[in-house]
């Protein structure tokens, strides 16, 4: 019986379940001896069906996958399998294809090894499947039973099957700390094994970067060629620097003319407007940096008359995130200005001041915690971002603050690490969690200092 | 002294002016953006097709012919007809519709008959203006003829990814993100609602509570390729899960949205009134049933909206998908969540690196694809929040 | 100093024949303060018991205890022993949704669900289990809403939204919302507070004609509002119960300074 099967099975036993739970439980009702029940007797039904299905269906779950590795033991056991090549693709094709002709789905396999195999492998199949559906219909019989024998008039129904509804908000609420865990834990397992091949010190203050050299096999140490300060610094100069010369005036601006100025019918209009670049996809802002404004980028230096002008440059990069950045910077500047109190902006007007008087000697300094809070939101976000760098930056770690030059960041780098043929263990894709686990940390850090920031800057005027 | 307010005045309309300068640069950048993806990208639902007269009867082809007969007869008719070279004008697929026709009325078979076949990429740029000379010799030729024509491309939407610019298609993307999407909603969704009623309504005040909370906040402003990693190290190599399945896209991706999702929800929680809780509470409903009953159904709104837009973020993320291995060529579409698939903004990515030039239109095509789909999901957040906002 | 304001002059009414519900030593907390201070009272089941006294006296708090509507508060507590028809209803045995069927609560502000009328009325008797069926339920919701003086209004649109009606009908929907379970005990928590005068009186009016059906409880800061509608009431300040008699007793003659003070407007 296929796992599929089985579960219907139990999810129709379980439908049973409660239709019976329920009669009987409407039957104490009717009959008297409960005038005021404490259970409606939809919930004696809910409390069987949950013990019919709960048990049988967390025992499928953890058997489904078990019963994989036993059937795959038994067919490696059986005499047919001493047959089987030693290489390892060509065994799991055979065995692939064993599994097919053994489930009927393909007649006969290409493989002749395969066809020998399929009577093994159907003979483990349907011995796990078929203990595995005893058991869970057993767990499912029992379950139900050892409920409906608790189905009586005074029975508190509701309450169990409540107890077992917050179970599940619990639960669903601990995925979000799991996954934090799990985030933090592959990041450091596969850190410290990249760590046990290269030398931290190296990783974080060396200055050259060329991770190819490390696949080779005669080079087991690999010197040399992980120092990710110039991932650093290509990270930091088209982040933090290119795209925030971009999206701070302009986001800022935008933020006062549109609290200070704008009539409400244009702020209507043209709020969602700038939002809107922030809901463009980044792969869309990386093939317009790399399509559109890179080779203008590169022109442009050519015309000014810088030779090593590229058109994978960083101030194309830098500037494609910087637009993407400008929602980010503006909306949080917005939020600033919006909370500094009215009485100040009168104070200053009272006193005949000039709007953009006010602005700039009184507001803006006002609200500036608040701005700078939201200017470290803005490049966390624009340090994390992947895929403009990936299509429009270069791939070569370069060390220079010419904003023509090609330079590498770190995500850059964990793509180019990651993807492509690699085996999982070498240290060039160690690397890519070592360079993730920084990424994270550093990230983490920025949002927690900008959010002390905003929130400080918050209660200060509350 | 009148000198000097002048000056305060003139300052006063520069500020003011390089205020409105920022906001109409931000449009502007977006609207050359749109302007540069539509204007690169209609061409791409447009196919140049080339009429090729294939006499079936001369041919020894019949119904259970092998692909490569077909092909070999298409070529040959098309060098008949319009000399050496004519085999290249068609699509790499070309001999797909043939083999379609026959499929479709085998008469034809004992016939010779006229198809429209698609051009070749080249002649596809060549026709919509774009082309090298030798390919707009052969275009001006076949124009004489009226042996061309340039329609709607129904390929494009129907398709999935080749190696000929021709002949790609995007569904195989498009479904790949709807399989995608199908399983981080069915994740993210009812965890992050369930959480965000957990921690709204039942959490008690302590260390644990304190540790969901700082997670969610945390998650939330993780970069996405963080959890491209965390995909690649836990479901790829710790469970095994197939690579590039919509099934671990989804996985990865509703680890991403559901701190959207509860944040969005707890908002839509709190903002109902605690009046509507008491009244519940004070006729002996359970506090189970409150929320089920009551809280839940008052808050659907502001947590679809909120459900959408985390959505609609997801539909167009790429790293986290391309850690864990999403980036194959894939050339029919998935048929489940555990067959290898491509996205869209995958399919893009993939496209953009493509050196040929008939890729371009047809990377900007799928933009405005993934764009309208982006488009219409947020008009959906839009539509619900006016709709059903309630104000109390 | 007067002599009159002794805490003997408020020992209760004890060993009331017909006491539907007894609070011995009742003190509740929030957190490390005592809201209220070891009250004893009886609530009679045939006559309507006002709470009266200045704004934070804990007269509500106090009210809230007797359906444990204060579970829902997260640090509060209560101490001591409050008894309804025998049975402690703070004993871990006490399903505090069975309580709140028993005995049932109207709001200072009118809450109707964001549903129809007809919804508002039926919801309770939906969740409890007390109707077989529609027509039963048709009963019990023109039944409620007509001990509630509603129907009338109302009988031609049960699928309008019960957050469309004025305010006061809005409160006797709450109320019919409370009678549709069939409680024993109905407390209600300064019901006309956000009521205009005329739809007060009809409130007051309804409070005449469910007395007797039901023991009913009413917290009021409106002194006319308790005379007028209660037989029996109780002055709380400072968070202890003051005095507690027969309205007329109370409102005429007080046995405690405090409490005449209070009446005759001198604080509160």
């Amino acid at each position: 019986m296929s796992s599929l099967a089985l579960f219907l099975l139990v999810v129709a036993l379980a439908a049973l379940g409660w239709l019976m739970a329920r009669a009987r439980a409407t039957a104490f009702r009717r009959g008297g001896s409960a005038p005021r029940a404490h259970s409606l007797p939809s919930y004696h039904g809910w409390y069987v069906a949950l013990w019919t299905a709960v048990p049988a269906l967390i025992f499928i779950a953890v058997w489904t996958p078990l019963s994989a590795n036993l059937v795959m033991d038994e067919v490696m056991s059986a005499p047919a399998a001493a047959s089987l090549p030693p290489f390892e693709m060509q065994r799991v094709a055979i065995l692939r294809e064993a599994r097919e002709i053994a489930e009927g789905i393909r007649p006969g396999g290409f493989h002749p090894e395969s066809n020998a195999l399929a009577p093994a492998y159907a003979d483990a199949l349907s011995r796990t499947r078929t203990m595995g559906a005893v058991v869970a219909l057993l767990l499912a019989f029992a379950g139900g039973a050892f409920a409906f024998t608790r189905v009586s008039p005074h029975f508190r129904a509701r309450t169990r099957v409540e107890r077992l509804v917050m179970a599940a908000l619990l639960g669903a609420s601990t995925i979000a700390i799991l996954t934090t865990l799990g985030i933090i834990a592959s990041l450091l397992f596969e850190s410290a094994r990249f760590f046990s091949l290269v030398d931290p010190l190296e990783f974080l203050f060396g200055t050259h970067w060329s991770p190819q050299i490390a696949i080779r096999a005669d080079q087991a140490g690999a010197s040399g060629g992980f120092g990710a300060i110039p991932l650093f610094w290509g990270t930091i100069f088209i982040g933090a620097i290119i795209a925030m010369l971009v999206a701070i005036p302009l986001g800022l601006m935008s933020a006062i003319y549109l609290t200070q100025y704008a009539r409400p019918a244009v702020r209507r209009w043209m709020k969602p407007l700038l939002e809107m670049l922030a809901g463009v996809p980044t792969v869309v802002y990386g093939y317009f940096a790399a399509l559109t404004v890179a080779p203008a980028v590169r022109d442009f230096g050519k015309a000014i008359g810088i030779a090593s002008a590229t058109s994978e440059s960083a101030l194309a990069a830098g500037l494609v995130m910087g637009i993407m950045i400008i929602p980010f910077v503006s909306s949080m500047a917005d939020d600033s200005i919006n909370a500094v109190p009215q009485a100040m902006r009168d104070g200053s007007l009272a006193m005949g001041a000039t709007t953009s008087e006010t602005i700039r000697r009184v507001i803006v300094p006002a609200a500036l915690p608040g701005v700078v809070g939201g200017v470290l939101l803005a490049v966390s976000r624009a340090i994390g971002e992947t895929m403009i760098v990936v299509m429009a930056a270069g791939l070569a770690a370069n060390l220079t603050a010419n904003p023509f030059a090609s330079v590498t960041t770190v995500t850059t780098q964990i793509v180019q690490l990651l993807t492509g043929d690699q085996e999982f263990d070498s240290a060039k894709t160690l690397a890519a969690f070592a360079l993730g686990l920084v990424l994270f940390v550093v990230t983490l850090l920025l949002n927690i200092v900008a959010l002390r920031v905003v929130k400080k800057y918050r209660e200060a005027y509350e | 002294m009148r000198r000097r307010i002048r000056r305060r005045y003139a300052a006063e309309r520069r500020f003011r002016l390089l205020g409105l300068g920022a906001i109409l640069l931000s449009a502007a950048f977006l609207a050359f953006l749109l302007v540069t993806m539509v204007s690169n990208g209609l061409g791409g639902f447009r196919q140049t097709e080339i009429r090729v007269d294939i006499d079936f009867a001369a041919n020894t082809l019949s119904a259970a012919s092998a692909g490569g007969e077909i092909e070999a007869a298409v070529a040959a008719a098309a060098e008949a007809q319009y000399g050496p070279g004519g085999a290249r004008a068609l699509s790499d697929t070309a001999w797909l519709r043939v083999e379609r026709a026959i499929e479709d009325d085998p008469s034809i078979l004992a016939r010779k008959k006229a198809l429209w076949l698609p051009a070749a990429s080249a002649i596809d740029g060549a026709a919509k203006g774009d082309g090298d000379g030798e390919a707009e010799a052969l275009v001006t030729r076949l124009e004489q003829d009226d042996a061309i024509r340039t329609g709607f491309n129904t390929d494009f939407l129907t398709g999935a990814d080749a190696t000929d610019p021709a002949a790609v298609g995007i569904w195989g993307a498009f479904k790949g993100s709807l399989l995608t999407m199908l399983v981080t909603l069915a994740i993210a969704f009812p965890v992050g609602v369930l959480s965000a009623v957990y921690l709204e309504e039942y959490a008690p005040r302590n260390r644990w509570t304190d540790m969901i909370e700082v997670s969610i906040n945390n998650l939330a402003a993780v970069p996405s390729i963080i959890f491209g990693l965390l995909g690649l190290a836990v479901f790829l190599n710790t469970f095994h899960l197939p690579r590039s399945a919509p099934l671990v896209g989804g996985l990865t991706l509703a680890l991403m949205t559901m701190p959207v999702i509860v944040i969005a929800g707890r908002n839509a929680i709190k903002s109902v009134p605690p009046s509507i809780r008491d009244a519940a509470l004070g006729i002996g409903a359970s506090k189970v049933q409150v929320v089920f009953h009551h809280v839940l159904p008052l808050a659907l709104p502001g947590i679809l909206t909120g459900t959408i837009i985390g959505m609609a973020r997801a539909l167009g993320e790429t790293a986290p998908l391309l850690m864990i291995g999403m980036r194959a060529f894939i050339a029919t579409p998935p048929d489940g969540i555990t067959s290898p698939a491509s996205v869209l903004p995958v399919q893009i990515f993939l496209w953009s690196d493509e050196v040929s030039r008939g890729f371009v239109e047809k990377t900007s095509a799928a933009i405005i694809v993934l764009l309208a789909f982006l488009l219409a999901m947020n008009g959906l957040a839009i539509f619900l929040r006016n709709k059903f906002e309630r104000r109390w | 100093m007067n002599s009159m304001t002794d805490t003997v002059a408020a020992t209760p009414l004890r060993n009331d024949a017909a006491a539907k519900m007894t609070a011995r030593e009742v003190s509740v907390f929030y957190g490390a303060k005592k809201a209220v201070d070891s009250v004893s009272i009886d609530i009679s089941q045939d006559n309507v018991t006002a709470f009266i006294g200045p704004s934070g006296c804990g007269k509500s708090t106090f009210l809230r205890t007797l359906n444990r509507m204060n579970d829902t508060i997260a640090n509060a507590r209560v101490e001591g022993q409050i008894v309804l028809d025998g049975e402690d209803i703070y004993a871990p045995a006490m399903d505090v949704v069975q309580l709140r069927a028993r005995v049932g609560m109207v709001f200072q502000k009118p809450n109707p669900f964001p549903k129809s009328i007809y919804e508002n009325v039926a919801y309770g008797p939906r969740i409890h289990g007390l109707a077989d069926g529609r027509a039963q339920m048709d009963e019990i919701v023109e039944r409620s809403l007509k001990r509630a003086g509603l129907w009338e209004e109302v009988k031609d649109r049960l699928q309008d939204s019960g957050t469309a009606l004025s305010g006061g009908q809005q409160q006797r929907l709450c109320i019919a919302r409370a009678i549709a379970v069939d409680p024993e005990v109905i407390l209600m928590d300064e019901p006309c507070s956000a009521l205009d005068p005329i739809a007060t009186a009809r409130i007051e009016e309804l409070i005449h004609e469910l007395r007797g059906r039901y023991a009913i409880v009413i917290v009021t800061h409106n002194m006319q509002q308790a005379a007028r509608v209660s037989q029996r009431t109780a002055f709380f300040h400072l968070g202890s119960l003051v005095e507690y008699g027969e309205t007329s007793e109370i409102f005429t003659n007080p046995r405690v300074e405090r409490t005449k003070d209070y009446i005759t407007g001198r604080y509160g």
